[in-house]
């Protein structure tokens, strides 16, 4: 607890922690003691000719007579949620940013990717007469006549008179 | 979190009702905004009452604090009004040579052209307690002291420091808390036998 004090008199702890630590504060004494000793400590260092006793148990006193201060929540509120609302559009507008730039695909990088692929090669196949016999014979498997996905076995009827 | 969100969050939480954020605040600022009066109020008691005037008008105007300028700013500027009206008030003349603008708040440390008018006991034990906070600091291991010397006197961020001396931040952090807390243990039973006087 003790170092959680030190780390926020000097401004590193984060908000939430900030605030756990408050509440604890208010809850114990003692804890409320550490973080008015450190203070006084850093006043000593920087100012040591000039420290006074703590006034902070006299204002306690007369604060006791004092209203309750209530501020209107409104200005708190709208700050965070603009914050929030700013950090959204924020994170909106990167997704956004990225998605364009994947589905945007630049003329030199096609030309690259065409430039990559390997160039087919043009087989002239001659096909021999006992072939079309063999074609003919099966031609009912065949599923020319559909050409859904005709392609993919276009080859697995060609024949080629350089593999022997 | 910087030292004024740090305020913020608690004049915040004052403004949600909650006083005992104010007595942090107070802890914080009161030896600080008491060298600020005391340029105006010479004698220390009268500073000292001033003080917690200021203090008080301070919580009641918080409501209508909107966070434009730093908390301390905002109460530099509520303690020197404070001190100009007392001094007006008494019939005394308010000092030309200490009119000073915001902007100097921030950075107002200076007390140095100050003759206070002090109590033998508060004299005595002012004396004591920066004596026990110099000796303790000196006794301290070479890393640890200049590590809180970096942190309170020149005011360097952890991470300012871990550049200067070379290490992780989390050894800053370490070294500055076990700096303080030594301290504080010397400090603490001289705090406890004053009487009277809350220190």
């Amino acid at each position: 607890m003790k170092k959680e004090i030190s780390a926020l008199m000097d401004g590193e702890l984060f908000e939430d922690e900030a605030e756990n630590l408050f509440d604890q504060i208010k809850r114990d004494p003692a804890t409320h003691k550490d973080w008015e000793i450190y203070h006084l400590i850093g006043d000593v260092l920087r100012q040591p000719e000039h420290i006074h006793c703590d006034l902070s148990e006299k204002v306690r006193e007369r604060m006791q007579g004092e209203p309750t201060v209530l501020a209107p929540r409104g200005r708190a509120v709208k700050q965070r949620a603009r914050a929030v609302a700013l950090s959204a559009a924020a994170s909106l507008a990167a997704v956004g940013v990225v998605a364009w730039m994947s589905l945007q695909v630049s003329p030199e990088a096609a030309s690259q990717m065409a430039m990559q692929q390997p160039a087919l090669r043009p087989v002239s196949a001659q096909i021999q007469p006992k072939s079309n016999d063999y074609l003919m014979a099966h031609q009912e498997f065949s599923p020319s006549i559909d050409m859904n996905g005709g392609a993919s076995y276009i080859r697995t009827v060609s024949y080629s008179t350089d593999e022997k | 979190m910087a030292d004024r969100e740090v305020d913020q969050q608690l004049v915040e939480r004052v403004q949600r009702g909650d006083k005992h954020a104010f007595d942090l605040l107070v802890s914080k600022y009161q030896r600080k905004l008491g060298r600020l009066i005391s340029r105006f109020v010479r004698d220390s008691a009268e500073a000292e009452d001033v003080t917690q005037d200021a203090f008080i008008k301070a919580y009641r105007a918080l409501p209508g604090f909107r966070g434009e300028s730093a908390f301390y700013t905002w109460l530099y500027r509520i303690g020197i009004n404070t001190a100009k009206n007392h001094l007006l008030a008494n019939k005394r003349r308010v000092p030309t040579s200490t009119l000073f603008d915001a902007d100097e708040a921030e950075s107002f440390e200076d007390g140095g052209l100050l003759h206070e008018v002090n109590t033998p006991e508060n004299e005595l034990m002012s004396k004591q307690v920066v004596d026990v906070v110099q000796t303790s600091l000196q006794q301290l291991p070479e890393d640890l002291r200049s590590a809180l010397t970096l942190r309170e006197i020149e005011g360097l961020s952890y991470e300012e420091i871990a550049s200067v001396m070379n290490c992780p931040i989390g050894t800053v952090r370490s070294r500055i808390f076990r700096a303080r807390e030594a301290v504080a243990e010397n400090l603490r039973p001289l705090l406890e036998t004053s009487k009277g006087n809350r220190w």
